[in-house]
């Protein structure tokens, strides 16, 4: 059942139009990730459906709310991208201040658990490293016990070992039954923690499904090769039966089709002077890296 | 009322605790006090009182200008900058009571310097006024020092934060001079008289300088102070508003 839904969202600064009819929902009592390129409109939407900022045009409704409502602030977390610290506060007195904000809040021993920062409550917020202070912003988030967390980019800035804790505690509270929601670029997320993916790019919903579900969808291959030679040769290769995309670095390309069988005898007879060939499955990046570059070519007519 | 509190203690702290508010609220008007006391004499006549009632006036005018304008406006640019005023406005706390906490943490610590002040004074320097003449003086520095507050709230609307950093103190610094804080408007070249006159600051040490005379104060600096806190609030207001529909 959706919990957090999306209707015909479109959001505009200015000329530039962030959102252009997003509609999307995001299922209760799951983890959702709204997965695009940089500057797909997430944390455009993530913002409206914290209130933060007013849709152009649409509706995001939370349960019978509408987004933005008062009533809201106390049932859900957020992360932002930002990471303030308030300075001249320590890590404890910052937690204890917003768990003040909340009439059931969690209690400060469970929040510096969560966020690793045991051993540095009594540091100064604003003397803690980037990845300690996006550990604080989530304790922050967390302080009031939502039932709806929302995490804009929640592990930029972390390293590998926070980033795995991080999710390991973000699967406990889904275990709870919270209703989940972050943004990311990084495939292996989404693909790892959440249950439900929606792909979007330029502020449209573009694809959806469960993690299995897109990977099946796409059953994309690549070829690559290095080509002996100069010349500008991306039209040519495109021009090929069954390419999908390609993608040139120097004299590396990485050919992109649903059928490799059929096309590397079709490529070897082109008589393009190639080398050092393999034939790989596509990572469940380069899918989405195509299924963005794909949309924004053909605007929409992929869907 | 209990987030309030801890709110505006969290406030409080904050700004005690930035090295910053020692060094501009505290040591420097001390040390200019100190200075103008010592140069021109503290039992040396000016404007029916004496050099050290009077530069006391202006020196704690000068510190809580600084921090009402200064420290006030460059914070909160700070604090939208990174983010944190965003996520106040994610809490269930209202964005009024967590101006009114700002405001209330800024009256306590004005309360402290002027208590430091005088009690510097009186016990450094022997200052001796009627405890009618430290009461009011005291009440009108703290009260008078409200409307700048509110030029604070203005300062602080500046996006860039350098930028907040640098006219905060350019015009805490101006105001300061300009409004004859550090020397008396009466040195000045005529014109510079007459504008200054006008200036914010001159009106709040003003009021003071006339308390410590055993003066009346004159009600047009009170009136024309209470203008400026109002014109610096609907300023303020109205950049909010308009960068709220951006």
């Amino acid at each position: 059942m959706g919990l957090i839904v999306f209707d015909r969202v479109e959001k505009k600064y200015g000329n530039r139009e962030a959102l252009r009819g997003l509609s999307v929902t995001f299922p209760r009592g799951k983890v959702t990730a709204l997965l695009g390129p940089n500057g797909a409109g997430k944390t455009t939407a993530v913002s409206i459906l914290l209130g933060l900022s007013k849709a152009t045009k649409g509706t995001v409704r939370v349960g019978e709310l509408q987004a933005g409502d008062r009533a809201l602030r106390e049932r859900m977390g957020a992360m932002l991208q930002e990471t303030p610290a308030a300075d001249g506060l320590r890590v404890r007195e910052m937690l204890q201040l917003f768990r003040g904000y909340y009439r059931e809040p969690l209690p400060l021993d469970q929040l510096l658990v969560i966020s690793g920062l045991e051993q540095k409550a009594n540091r100064r917020a604003s003397s803690l490293s980037g990845g300690e202070k996006r550990r604080l912003a989530f304790a922050l988030a967390m302080a009031g016990n939502p039932e709806i967390i929302v995490l804009d980019e929640p592990t930029n800035g972390m390293d590998v070992e926070s980033r795995m804790r991080f999710w390991d505690v973000i699967k406990v509270y889904a275990i709870q039954g919270k209703t989940i929601l972050f943004t990311t670029h990084y495939l292996e997320e989404a693909d790892a923690v959440a249950d439900h993916i929606a792909v979007i790019a330029e502020g449209h919903l573009i694809a959806e499904g469960t993690p299995q579900s897109l990977k099946s969808a796409f059953p994309m291959r690549k070829i690559t090769f290095r080509m002996a030679g100069d010349g500008i040769m991306e039209q040519k290769l495109l021009a090929l039966p069954c390419v999908m995309d390609v993608k040139m670095n120097g004299h590396q390309v990485e050919l992109f089709s649903e059928d490799t069988d059929r096309l590397l005898p079709l490529l070897l007879k082109s008589g393009i002077p190639i080398t050092d060939i393999q034939v790989h499955a596509a990572k469940l990046d380069d899918v989405f890296q195509q299924l963005t570059r794909t949309y924004t070519e053909n605007r929409g007519s992929i869907r | 009322m209990k987030p309030f509190i801890t709110q505006s203690t969290s406030e409080v702290l904050r700004l005690v605790r930035n090295p910053f508010f020692l060094l501009f609220s505290v040591l420097m008007p001390i040390i200019f006090y100190s200075i103008f006391a010592m140069l021109n004499g503290t039992d040396s006549a000016i404007d029916s009182t004496t050099w050290g009632a009077y530069s006391l006036m202006s020196m704690t005018a000068f510190s809580l200008i600084g921090t009402a304008a200064g420290q006030f406006g460059i914070r909160l640019a700070y604090e939208r900058k990174d983010g944190l005023l965003k996520l106040m406005m994610l809490t269930p706390l209202s964005m009024s009571a967590w101006v009114s906490a700002k405001i209330t943490a800024h009256l306590l610590v004005h309360l402290l310097i002027i208590a430091v002040m005088f009690g510097y004074s009186a016990i450094v320097f022997g200052t001796e006024m009627l405890a009618e003449q430290w009461v009011m003086c005291g009440l009108w520095l703290l009260i008078g020092s409200m409307p700048f507050l509110a030029l604070g709230i203005l300062l602080g609307t500046i996006r860039n934060t350098d930028a907040a950093t640098a006219v905060s103190n350019l015009v805490y610094m101006g105001l300061s001079i300009l409004g004859g804080l550090w020397m008396p408007l009466s040195t000045f070249p005529s014109w510079m008289q007459k504008f200054g006159a006008w200036l914010p600051s001159h009106v709040y040490a003003n009021t003071s300088w006339s308390i410590v005379a055993g003066a009346t104060a004159d009600w047009q600096d009170v009136l024309v102070l209470l203008g400026y806190g109002v014109l610096f609030i609907m300023g303020a207001l109205f950049v909010l508003s308009r960068s709220e529909n951006a």
